[in-house]
């Protein structure tokens, strides 16, 4: 790398800038998530030990990121949805179901705003009755 | 949710820096928050693998040793 320093462009300096710029905030968030997971169990993570899980999740944004994109282009889309997320996280079940959930989640708190705007718009006509419904609906999951 | 997390935009970004059609493939405001939850939950349980890994071998900390030794596990099950 070291050799080629006076051969990289510009671009190529900027990209890899940001490239450190993102993976500074990535290495943030991972110092703060072990930080907890430590406090819990409490052992000391080693600072090389953050820096190496850092680089791994780097990695890994990689993978996710071509997978994302491919699951798109093979459903004849060029936005990434929920659905794309839900078939990244096949291969454990557990995590299926817990993604499953959180779409479902998100989905619902969709529906509810929806029904808010709607109320909204309808300058209270009945929004007690709807909003009402929603809170039912709710609390039955 | 207490768990601290990656921001919205950070996991937006990244994504979209790795996308081979940068230009035309965007990411749905859902999915970045679910990529959010994912990338959360495997640092989480990379985190949670090693700190099992060093009590095992009773280590006071947790080493670059014990990330290589549950690394391969983690990336089969992501």
């Amino acid at each position: 790398m070291a050799a080629s320093g006076e051969e990289l462009e510009d671009e190529e300096y900027e990209a890899l800038a940001y490239q450190q710029l993102l993976k500074a905030a990535l290495h943030y968030t991972v110092g703060r998530i072990c930080e907890k997971e430590g406090g819990e169990s409490g052992l000391q993570f080693s600072r090389r030990f953050i820096a190496a899980l850092t680089e791994t999740t780097f990695k890994q944004c990689e993978s996710f990121a071509t997978d994302l994109e491919l699951f798109a282009k093979h459903a004849k889309r060029t936005q990434i949805n929920c659905d794309d997320v839900q078939l990244l996280a096949r291969k454990s079940s557990a995590l299926a179901a817990h993604i499953d959930d959180m779409s479902k989640e998100i989905a619902k708190a969709h529906e509810a705003d929806k029904a808010n705007r709607k109320t909204k718009k309808a300058k209270k006509s009945k929004p007690a009755q709807e909003s009402a419904a929603v809170v039912e609906i709710e609390d039955e999951s | 949710m207490d768990d601290p997390t990656f921001k919205l935009e950070t996991v937006n970004k990244l994504l979209q820096q790795f996308f081979r059609d940068k230009q035309k493939t965007k990411c749905n405001g859902d999915a970045i928050k679910l990529m959010t939850e994912l990338l959360r939950i495997f640092v989480a349980e990379g985190a949670a693998r090693a700190v099992q890994q060093a009590k095992v071998e009773s280590s006071p900390t947790v080493e670059t040793d014990h990330l290589e030794k549950i690394l391969p596990q983690l990336l089969l099950d992501f």
